[in-house]
């Protein structure tokens, strides 16, 4: 090969091979172990202090002994599978319709000019309104049951997703878009070949912000609707009947169910795809 | 093979509006040339002449404003497969492999699966690239980001090359070693090639035949014929002559204009 000759003299940018093994979580090696746990361990630390010796009734600030007890006897008793399989439940479902609801509609709100001008207007409209300002409505249609609470997650899901697309897709370097049509990609293929790849660091950020927003009011919609089994239920039922530690028990397994959520769910979708790509910066 | 047409293309630009009624910039007007098959032809001129328009216009990704382009007797309307284009700023999709990339226009193409893999190789090897296939773009340098531009665009075996300052991104020494590389490809596949440029040098090193856009609007006030032997030789004093004859045709202070005018 002729051309081959040329290519010793070039110079690699970065002569790194790209198959680095996805990580489900990013914090791999030790040191970055120790990096966030220390600031746990400080404030593990500070609450024991002040659950002993600050005066405060125990009922209200329990010590980590009584929270750590309480979370014991939910696990023991199954509620705590219970509660938490009927919340995930509830969240996947939602994010899986919205999110790809808001896919593919911000896709095309991004990408072509009918679309964006039937509905910026009635997507800002929506905007305005709190998924949440939506129960009473939500309540009258489906009374007091899991379809009250999975709509309001839909649609606020779909609704994150779709302002993010949407964004997203109009700011894809137009030289990518001319790329892919020279090559064949049209309509449909022009979708699903260039626009949402090109667009996927805001369609994550979407699904981000989705999420939290989606897992803030799924555990608000458990207390307000009465359904059988859920964080936000668990934790309204512990405080009626005057379990403090249970509240405490209930509010660290909401962190810590989002926390693994981030880091199980996201960054993984992210190695696979954005951080594998070399299309968002790595902070080194 | 293909060979490509330029027939009485225009092209005008809306300019500002002043109380709804727009102003038109002409870039040029009636455009009249033709690539024979196997035929590598630059255009080169002043920034803003048109040429990448012209470019874009043969790509199919902009409309003229009247007359045509014709790939081997029909006209281009729209993109399509049988044009390959290298753009200046590579347009890799950063998604996709070396060589996800310069399979992609064979999958648009409906060509059945096991032989995508199999062409798509052909074409990494082609621009020796053959160690990279399964990098992505962002880790490679920016000569070998333009080998996947013109490994991509080779794949697809199009009739006519497209070529818009493929190599205006790059420094000096790259810049080089890409016209060998080129040269060397170009002459394996003697492919029709419109190559657009701003680069003198690099014209008369690739080509058969230049033509200088110049004026506004544009029009071609020069067309030299490249007969030198090749691989070329940048010191020879032919090939001295000749970027100069080119030259004083950019800077349009010249008589060779007439001399080598069309129109």
């Amino acid at each position: 090969m002729k051309s081959e000759k040329t290519l010793t003299g070039q110079l690699l940018s970065n002569p790194v091979p790209v198959d680095s093994s996805t990580v489900l979580l990013s914090a791999g090696s030790l040191r970055h172990f120790g990096e966030f746990m220390v600031p746990i361990a400080v404030l593990l630390a500070l609450w024991e202090l002040v659950a002993r010796f600050g005066g405060l009734p125990p009922s209200l600030f329990p010590p980590l002994e009584d929270i750590f007890r309480a979370l014991l006897k939910m696990s023991g008793d199954g509620h705590l599978a219970a509660d938490l399989a009927g919340t995930f439940t509830r969240l996947f479902q939602s994010i899986a319709i919205g999110a790809v609801f808001g896919t593919i509609v911000g896709t095309c709100m991004g990408h072509f000019r009918m679309w964006e001008r039937a509905l910026v207007v009635p997507m800002n409209f929506l905007l305005a309104i709190p998924g949440t300002a939506l129960f009473p409505l939500t309540m009258i249609w489906f009374g007091l049951t899991e379809a009250a609470i999975i709509s309001i997650l839909i649609y606020e899901v779909a609704l994150t997703v779709t302002v993010m697309t949407w964004t997203g897709v109009k700011s894809i370097d137009n030289s990518l878009i001319r790329a892919g049509r020279v090559f064949g990609a049209n309509g449909l293929s022009m979708l699903w070949r260039v626009l949402i790849p090109a667009a996927m660091p805001s369609i994550i950020s979407g699904y981000r912000i989705a999420f939290s927003r989606a897992w803030r009011i799924l555990i608000i919609a458990e207390m307000l609707v009465s359904v059988s089994a859920g964080l936000g239920y668990r934790l309204y039922f512990a405080r009626e009947y005057f379990q403090y530690d249970m509240v405490y028990a209930g509010l660290f397994v909401v962190g810590m169910s989002g926390l693994l959520i981030e880091r199980v769910i996201l960054r993984t979708m992210e190695s696979m795809t954005v951080n594998r790509w070399g299309t968002v910066r790595e902070l080194k | 093979m293909g060979e490509l047409r330029v027939e009485q293309l225009s092209k005008a630009f809306p300019t500002a509006q002043k109380w709804g009624r727009s102003k038109w910039h002409t870039i040029f007007n009636n455009l009249q040339f033709s690539i024979k098959s196997g035929e590598f032809v630059c255009v080169i001129g002043p920034s803003g002449c048109g040429k990448s328009t012209l470019l874009s216009i043969a790509a199919g990704l902009e409309e003229a404003s009247s007359g045509s382009v014709y790939v081997n007797d029909s006209p281009v309307r729209g993109p399509g497969l049988d044009r390959g284009v290298v753009f200046q700023e590579f347009a890799l999709f950063p998604w996709l492999t070396v060589r996800g990339n310069i399979a992609f226009g064979l999958k648009s193409k409906g060509v059945p699966q096991a032989e995508v893999l199999a062409r798509a190789d052909k074409y990494v090897d082609l621009v020796g690239l053959s160690k990279f296939a399964d990098y992505y773009p962002s880790r490679l340098s920016g000569g070998m980001r333009q080998r996947v531009g013109l490994g991509r665009a080779l794949a697809i075996e199009p009739s006519v090359l497209l070529m818009d300052e493929p190599f205006g991104a790059l420094d000096a020494l790259t810049r080089e070693n890409m016209q060998l590389v080129l040269s060397d490809i170009w002459q394996e596949t003697r492919k029709t090639v419109l190559f657009i440029t701003h680069d003198i040098d690099e014209a008369v090193f690739l080509s058969d035949r230049v033509l200088v856009l110049n004026e506004t609007p544009s029009r071609i006030v020069c067309e030299l014929k490249i007969d030198l032997p090749r691989a070329r030789d940048r010191s020879d004093p032919q090939f001295q002559r000749l970027v100069k004859q080119l030259d004083s045709a950019i800077r349009g202070d010249n008589n060779t204009t007439k001399h080598f005018g069309d129109n």
